[in-house]
Order: structure tokens, then sequence, then C-alpha cells
């Protein structure tokens, strides 16, 4: 077990991403945030524009050569670098619960936009594959 | 008001305190003792800080460093700034941890961490209420089924989360646990790794957390929360050394300025202190000349190098202006190109400036920050390199020298010309001193690290080795 805050991930979570990874692409992304009394993560489904959040979001992209469209589910964290400490610290110290219990195996962490730039999350999908 | 002297019951109020609302007394206290904080300590080389965790700050910052001297026979031991005070008759110091960050000697460094959070945090061990001279009870008054536990440890109401660094070995890290529980009784206990601390402090998982320290320059890889063993990396070539090359460079100073005109106190010989004390205080004013006026040359490419239009990168460095200091015996000086050389060896070890009378010997190219940092990513997985470029983390009260980062920045991006380099700095002169501090400063005060602790019922039961494999 590595540090980690012990935040933890609810069944709400859990529940709206199974229904996110079944939908076959109705659900375009799911953002979760850490709720603000600091013990558990929630689905923030409506956030428009938060400040720090962790979001998941469902890449389509096209290998070319017949070989047709595929999707891929990408954790992406976003933690920008003016965010105070100690939320830097729990969203930091959490990140690995959440993507865990997801099991989602594709990630970026990023805190400045060029890292979450369409060629940077299309090259994490497809391993590089696509471009 | 002297403290020390019982307050009358007049200050009281004039109101005797009954011993039935002493027992409400009691009881309320020990309600509150779920709300105790816990505390955090992150012992260092140089300074030991300590402090109660959801704070933004260590309340405690001591020396590591402590005095030994003998009066009437007896040896006594002085800890905390104390030990910069008063040159007592034969005073040596010491430190009880290694130049390698590791703990050398474990009864004093116990006693040293003790006084950390003892002198300004818990407070001396608690007495016993019915005799330490504070309640006045009528002796047939005394309830006899109360008991008091006699001896209480200074941590029997705290959890205790500790720092390390990332190449702490087991047998260290099992010591800690074993005094934290048995010596300081504390209740729960974290030892956590410096470096994934900062790197959480940044907001990031991930990352290549580089930490210049006193006695230390360390590389620590981490992903996903975890440091990756294998490419921790450390060398000497800390804030002591960058002092030992100003004692180098100002022996051979050229150009002289006023000579000191300063009275020096003197020491008859068996009165003087040892010659232990006399660094340490040297080191202490070495440390304000480094913090005013030293810098490190911001690059591209090494000082001794020549720049794009021919000019040599020492030339463009003397023209710079120069910064002047006052030592305490009067002597003063501006210093120009000077101040960049004392620095130069951390990235190009044939800038040292030789001195063979330095406890540290001359560095080898290995030491220096990029072969370390090139070391530590030759040995983390290939996938994992551009990522942990994207991701470094500066942190230690030494990587505050003057154009350190800048310089860091173009080595970097000279050593990996492919992949985004991107340094990740805090501004704020506390959060680099204090970065793995405010990290477990934080993770503690935090309701659901509940769960991580190390309760003192799973020491019992498992004993020390508990440690490696909650905490790693």
């Amino acid at each position: 077990m590595s540090l980690a805050s012990g935040v933890t991930v609810t069944d709400e979570c859990i529940n709206k991403f199974n229904e996110f990874r079944l939908s076959h692409g109705k659900i375009k992304y799911i953002i979760f945030k850490i709720s603000d009394d600091k013990k558990t993560v929630v689905v923030d489904d409506f956030g428009a524009e938060s400040d720090y959040e962790v979001f998941l979001y469902d890449v389509e992209y096209d290998l070319g050569g017949g070989e047709g469209k595929r999707s891929k589910i990408i954790f992406i964290s976003w933690v920008p670098t003016n965010v105070p400490t100690l939320w830097s610290m729990i969203y930091a110290s959490t990140r690995e619960n959440l993507r865990n219990a997801l099991n989602v195996a594709n990630s970026i962490h990023a805190d400045d936009k060029s890292e979450i730039e369409w060629k940077a999350v299309l090259k994490e999908a497809s391993g590089g594959k696509a471009n | 008001m002297n403290p020390s002297n019982p307050p009358q019951t007049a200050e009281y109020g004039g109101v005797t305190i009954h011993p039935s609302s002493l027992e409400h007394l009691l009881t309320y206290v020990a309600s509150r003792l779920d709300e105790v904080s816990a505390i955090v300590l992150d012992p260092g080389y140089s300074t030991t800080r300590a402090g109660f965790a959801g704070e933004d700050a260590p309340k405690s910052l001591i020396p590591t460093y402590y005095g030994k001297y003998n009066a009437d026979g007896q040896e006594k031991l002085i800890f905390g700034d104390d030990v910069f005070v008063t040159p007592r008759p034969g005073l040596s110091v010491h430190n009880p941890i290694g130049r390698d960050g590791i703990v050398e000697d474990w009864d004093m460094a116990e006693k040293v961490w003790e006084y950390s959070f003892t002198s300004r945090l818990t407070g001396a061990k608690a007495s016993d209420p019915f005799h330490n001279g504070l309640n006045e009870i009528p002796s047939e008054e005394l309830p006899t089924e109360m008991e008091v536990e006699a001896d209480e440890k200074p941590l029997a109401d705290s959890p205790l989360l500790m720092t390390e660094p990332g190449w702490n070995p087991a047998k260290a890290r099992e010591k800690t646990i074993e005094i934290a529980m048995e010596k300081w009784g504390t209740p729960a206990f974290y030892l956590a790794r410096n470096g994934v601390l900062s790197a959480f402090a940044s907001g990031k998982a991930s990352a290549l957390v580089i930490d210049i320290g006193a006695s230390n320059i360390s590389i620590t890889p981490v992903h996903d929360g975890m440091i990756l063993k294998r490419g921790v990396q450390h060398s000497p070539l800390g804030g002591d050394y960058i002092s030992s090359q100003i004692q180098a460079f100002s022996k051979t100073a050229v150009e002289a300025g006023q000579p000191p005109q300063a009275k020096y106190k003197t020491f008859p010989a068996d009165k003087a202190p040892d010659a232990s004390y006399r660094s340490l205080l040297e080191e202490r004013t070495i440390s304000e000349f480094k913090e005013c006026v030293v810098q490190v040359w911001a690059g591209p490419n090494k000082l001794s190098a020549t720049g794009p239009n021919g000019v040599s990168n020492e030339e463009v460095a003397r023209t710079t202006p120069g910064r002047p200091f006052e030592f305490p015996d009067g002597y003063n000086q501006v210093f120009g190109v000077d101040r960049f050389r004392v620095t130069e060896s951390l990235f190009d070890a044939k800038a040292a400036i030789p001195d063979p009378d330095s406890p540290f010997p001359a560095p080898t190219p290995s030491q220096t920050l990029p072969e370390l940092i090139k070391a530590s990513l030759a040995a983390v997985d290939v996938d994992l390199r551009p990522h942990l470029l994207a991701n470094v983390v500066v942190t230690g009260a030494s990587s505050l020298l003057y154009g350190f980062t800048d310089r860091l920045n173009h080595e970097l991006m000279a050593l990996y010309p492919g992949p985004r380099v991107r340094i990740s700095a805090p501004g704020n002169t506390a959060e680099r001193r204090f970065g793995s501090w405010i990290g477990g400063s934080i993770l503690a005060s935090l309701g659901t690290f509940h769960q991580m602790w190390i309760s003192k019922k799973e020491y019992d039961e498992h004993g020390p080795n508990i440690v490696e494999k909650r905490c790693k």
C-alpha cells in the first residue's frame, strides 16, 4: 500500500463509471471531485469549469488502414500549479485510489493546458499509434 | 510572574477547587484527547522540524546539532538554539545523523528529536496533579480510587508522522518505529518518504523530486505515489559542501578589503570550547553569506564555457554587479564573479575550488547534479522518463540559491533535448524549506488518514517489521 490520503471512493462513482463504460460513447466524460469535507470522492457531473478535478474522457480515434474506429477511456487528473498546497496534496494522494477503484490503465496528469491538448490525449489513448 | 512558582489560591480568583469539580475537569480533558492533533516530525541533518498536523509551518525548528560539556564531573547536554549561545569550557558540538542523512547515534537522535517536540509542542511530562503543587487539597479529602499513571510518556496522546529519506535502510526504519512506540508511547505512527510528500505537495503522484538539503542532494523518482527505489540517487554536495567551498575561496581571496578591526575574545586553554563549536558558528555566518551573496550561474552551459558571441561566461558573470557583505569582524568586501564560482561544482566537478583542509573530498563527476539525474533516470523504466521530466519538483532549502532552478532547467534541456522538461518549484520560501513537513502536516490532519496509521496494537502484534509492510 503506497502512501495515500485514505479518502474513499463512493459507490456512486463506481456506478456512474459503469454506466459511462457501457454507454458506448453516449456519455462522453465524467468529472469527479473530492467532497468539501475531504472525506470522499464524488461525481461532479455538472461541474462546468472547476479549478481542480479528476476526469475521465472517452477518446475515440481512428487508427486508419481499415482498422476502424477505436475508443479508449483516459483518466486525466487536473491540478494546476496555482491550486493551494492543501488541495494539491489531497488530490495527488487520492489519485491512485480512484484510478485503482475504476481500473483505468491509461492516464494523464496535467497542470497546464498544453498537457491535455488533443494531440497529447490521442497519443496516450492510442499508445502513440494514431496521430 | 515566574511560571515555575505555583500560582497562589488568590490567582484562581480565591476559589479552591473541590475534588469533585476536579473529577469533572479530568473527564473533560479525557474527552478532548480525541481531538488532539497528530505531531509531524521531519528530521534533517542541519535542522529538525516538528509541529502539529494541519498547521502551515513547523512550530518547532531546532538545530539537529547538540552540545556536550563537563560540569562538576558530570556530562551535560545542550539542545536547541542554546547550543549557539554560550561557549562553555570544553563544549563540543555533535550531530547524531551521519553525512549521508542516516542516523548514526540512535540514543542521541532520540534525545534531539524528543527535545524538538517536548520543548515547544507537548510540554514537559505531566506530573501527578495531586502532588505538583497546583491543587491544594486537604489530605483527608484525597480520593483514593483515582490512579494517575506515574510515568507518562511524552507522546502518549499524540499520533506521530515522521519523514525519512528514500535511502533509509530497513534497520533504521524499524529502529525509528521502536523509539516512537516504546520510548515515546505514541498511540499511532506513520513513516513517510520525504520525496513522496514533496511530490504530493506539488499536486503530483508521479514526479522526479530534486531535493537540495544541507548534507545531501538527492534525486527521487516517484511513480503513482511510490518511490522507485532503484532510481534514488544522492551525493554529499549539499549546502554544507557549498559552505566548504566558500571557506576554500575565502582563503585565496585576492583583493583584500579593509582589514578587520575587531577585538577578539580569547579563552585560556583550559576554558576554551572545542573546535567543533567554532565550526558550528562559522557555518552560521557562512549560511548568512550564502543567502545574501552566493549565486548559481544560470546558464546556458557551464561557467567555464564560452557564450554564443565568443565572450566567456565568466566574463559575463564578471560584468554583473557585485554584492557587498560585511562579516561580523568588520571585514567587508564586494563579491563579484567569485560568488558564482563557489556553487559551480554542483554542476561541474572540475570547477571545484581545491582545499586540502576541507572535510569534503574533492567532488567526483558522478556526484554532480546532472550525473545524478542521469543515473536516476537510467535506472527507471524507459516509458516513465518523459513523464518524470515533465514533472520535476525542486525542494530543499539550498535550492533557494539564486539562479538554481534556471541552471537546472538549462542542464536538463541539454541532457534531454527531446522530451519536454518542466520544473515546478514553489515560489514560497517556507514551502521550499519545509516541503516534506508541510506535506506530512496536511496528510496527518486528514480525518480519512486514520486507516493508514500503524496502531500500537498492530505494532505489539507484528513487531517493528510492520513498518516495512505498511509504509512503502
